[in-house]
């Protein structure tokens, strides 16, 4: 006998087996919306390695085209007559400063590049074109040699990479600026292969808070960032270093005396990169002839000390191996002092955090040495007191002792010196904290948290700011198989029904139908208005977060409609959103 | 109830919804369960087979599920797809009860699906027969 089969009843069958599948995938593996959050975070973390790796490339591109030369920074200026090595820093300057100068008609309206203000006190969106013409300057500026880091721009653009992923799945704020954050620590971890740093770098300094629920993501973006990095790169740590020790416990005061020396110096250099901006910007050059002179001081710089360019990476892997007199180490120190200070005072795109950690190495390396020189036994191998100096400057300048820490310890991978390490971060942090409020970032974020409306943020803390607009909707008579449809097309567990002037009528629940997915002839009869729950819990748009919190105590659902006076449904708060707006407004005071 | 005669499908609801009303206390509003049946007969059809119609209602007039059975004597029009009914099972059940609607629903999907089943009551010449088709047909 030939079988006849509709068409459509074909169709039905084959979409309620889909949807039956969705629900036991579902009730198996149970991904909340959490679950789902670390996954976007891991491919935040994978786009933000690959956007690190390019920008790395490029800018080792830029630096041989300047240069002619694919040995490192250092070494190529070493290789040039004195003329190009004033001048290379110069042109780059002045190529960076012409890209922003021409990049800022491509531009017009777009908000500020900052991800960290993108994260703290933004909407998490970090603008694409400033941003890619932000980091094509940063570009010239360090590959011709200027006294700045890649770290900066590198975060930059993985940051951009995730905030262009929480755009397009259409994330609420809350999620956008953690999936900003969750790109900005892929940033770090792919530029310094430390994936716990990159996680508490943002944690610490920029979230203000290692609450699991933003701690998790960031920790899972920044471990797949790493793998990334390490799989197409084949790096181990950044840093190799011999096996320090504590040699005696006799080392402990010298260790904290450098704790305070770092403490000091930290917030002076801060000052002196501050003062370095105030003074370019009072000479009322415009920014292109600014940059070329910051150029230009640190191409005369290096004429004497070549090894005042770039972040300062090998020169910290010389002083780590001690092979660097201490006279001539001091000549340097002043020098790359000098040199970034003119380099991020005239506006050279790019980070000043390898060159802290110059600066640690180069004045923890000094104090080892004097301390040797007076007291063997109290600082037996100086330049252990380098690797120290480096994580004490970090925390003094980012006021964030536990990244620093853990950064120290991922870019070295020696333990043996952590007792001092840790002792000697936290004495810093306490010093600079005593001496200068504020640290490398906080005074960033403040100055913008100034110019943001108070608008901005969870001002006043209610549902209507968490609220992710226009939820799919169901009418009440629409039929099973349509019901079936976008339970499957969006992923929630309750679809909203309204009527024909968008008020609410109930919810229709994944969980009452998932017995009778099986049942195609009760597909033809059951419509939304059968099965609807009328009692279904709402929020209105101007409850607090903590009236929401307690509708969602006797829920347990991921989401609730927003549902205003008249009746009329305004939208849906997830749950996710909500523990991170209330994880946020919880660390406010910090930021502002 | 067997071989009942009427000439459309309000009919048809009303006559189920009147024996409804006079056999069980059950139904505590019975003009309210009447305007809710129509209301949902009127948004979207109650048919699941040529012959077969479940007009339902959820509503807050009735206090548990009542379900009432009847066979046609003749064809009647629930809708213009459905101009042949005989046989009507009339559902109500309390607001909150939507896994047990969904129940109900079902098992008389399943049971009505069934060709041999409908056959037999419609050929059941007696209303204890009818009573006794439909035993066997829960049974299974």
């Amino acid at each position: 006998m030939k079988v006849v089969t509709d068409p459509a009843k074909l169709l039905l069958e084959r979409m309620l087996r889909l949807l039956r599948w969705r629900v036991w995938v579902q009730e198996k593996l149970q991904p909340t919306e959490w679950q789902i959050t670390l996954l976007w975070a891991g491919f935040a973390g994978f786009l933000g390695a690959l956007s690190s790796l390019v920008f790395q490339g490029l800018a080792e591109g830029a630096h041989q085209l300047l240069t002619g030369s694919n040995a490192g920074v250092v070494e190529s200026m070493k290789q040039l007559p004195w003329w190009a090595v004033l001048a290379l820093p110069a042109v780059g300057g002045l190529l960076a400063g012409i890209v922003l100068m021409l990049g800022k008609h491509l531009t017009k309206g777009q908000s500020s590049t900052d991800y960290m203000e993108a994260i703290s006190i933004g909407s998490g969106h970090v603008p694409i074109r400033a941003s890619l013409v932000k980091s094509t300057a940063a570009l010239f500026s360090i590959g011709s040699g200027g006294s700045i880091g890649r770290e900066g721009p590198m975060v930059q653009l993985a940051a951009v990479m995730a905030s262009f992923i929480g755009r397009w799945r259409q994330f609420t704020p809350p999620q956008l600026r953690l999936m900003v954050a969750c790109g900005a620590a892929a940033g770090i971890a792919s530029a310094y292969n430390a994936p716990i740093a990159g996680s508490f770098f943002v944690a610490e300094i920029i979230l203000g808070t290692i609450a699991m629920e933003s701690l998790g993501p960031l920790a899972v973006s920044a471990v797949v960032a790493a793998m990334t990095v390490r799989v197409l790169t084949s790096e181990a740590q950044l840093y190799k270093v011999p096996e320090f020790r504590l040699s005696s416990p006799l080392e402990m005061p010298a260790y904290i005396a450098l704790g305070v020396i770092a403490g000091v110096l930290a917030p002076w250099f801060l000052r002196s990169l501050k003062r370095a901006e105030q003074i370019f910007i009072a000479t009322k050059l415009p920014l292109v002839a600014r940059m070329t002179l910051g150029g230009l001081i640190v191409g005369a710089l290096a004429i004497q000390v070549p090894e005042v360019c770039g972040n300062g990476y090998s020169v910290v892997v010389t002083i780590l191996k001690g092979q660097v007199l201490w006279t001539t180490l001091l000549l340097f120190v002043a020098c790359k002092w000098l040199a970034t200070a003119s380099s991020f005072g005239s506006g050279a795109p790019g980070g000043v955090f390898t060159p802290s950690l110059f600066m640690g190495a180069g004045a923890g390396f000094l104090f080892g040495q004097a301390v040797h020189a007076i007291w063997p036994g109290g600082a037996v191998d100086p330049r252990a007191f380098a690797l120290v100096g480096m994580g004490a400057f970090l925390s003094a300048v980012s006021h964030a002792p536990v990244m620093a820490v853990i950064m120290l310890f991922e870019m070295t991978l020696s333990y043996d010196i952590i007792l001092p390490l840790m002792l000697c971060s936290v004495v810093a942090y306490y010093t600079a904290k005593g001496l200068e409020g504020r640290s490398l970032y906080s005074e960033v974020l403040k100055k913008k948290a100034a110019e943001v409306s108070g608008d901005a943020g969870f001002g006043r803390g209610q549902v209507a700011e968490l609220m992710k607009s226009k939820p799919p909707t169901l009418t009440r008579n629409a039929h099973f198989a349509e019901i079936a449809r976008m339970f499957l097309a969006t992923r929630v567990n309750n679809l909203y029904v309204t009527d024909a002037q968008a008020r609410f009528l109930g919810a229709v629940s994944l969980h009452d139908i998932k017995p009778y997915l099986g049942e195609p002839e009760l597909a033809e009869l059951v419509i939304a208005n059968d099965i609807l729950r009328e009692e279904f819990p709402r929020v209105g748009p101007e409850s607090t977060l903590s009236e929401a919190l307690g509708r969602f105590l006797n829920f347990e659902g991921e989401r609730l409609p927003v549902v205003d006076s008249s009746g009329k449904l305004l939208g849906s708060l997830s749950k996710g959103d909500l523990l991170l707006a209330l994880v946020e407004m919880r660390k406010k005071p910090l930021v502002v | 109830m067997t071989d009942l005669r009427v000439n459309s499908g309000e009919e048809a609801i009303r006559a189920l919804h009147q024996r409804l009303r006079a056999s069980t206390p059950e139904v505590r509003d019975a003009e309210q369960f009447m305007h809710d049946l129509l209301e949902r007969a009127a948004l979207s059809s109650v048919c699941i087979a040529d012959d077969v119609a479940l007009p339902h209602a959820r509503t807050t007039a009735v206090g548990r599920i009542v379900l009432a059975v009847a066979r046609m004597a003749g064809p009647v029009a629930f809708d213009a797809e459905h101009p042949r009914v005989r046989l009507v099972f009339l559902i109500g059940t309390p607001k909150a009860a939507v896994s047990e609607y969904l129940q109900t629903v079902a098992a008389l999907s399943r049971m009505l699906k069934n060709v041999t089943t409908r056959a037999a009551l419609l050929g059941a010449p007696t209303e204890a027969e009818f009573r006794a088709v439909l035993a066997r047909a829960q049974q299974r």
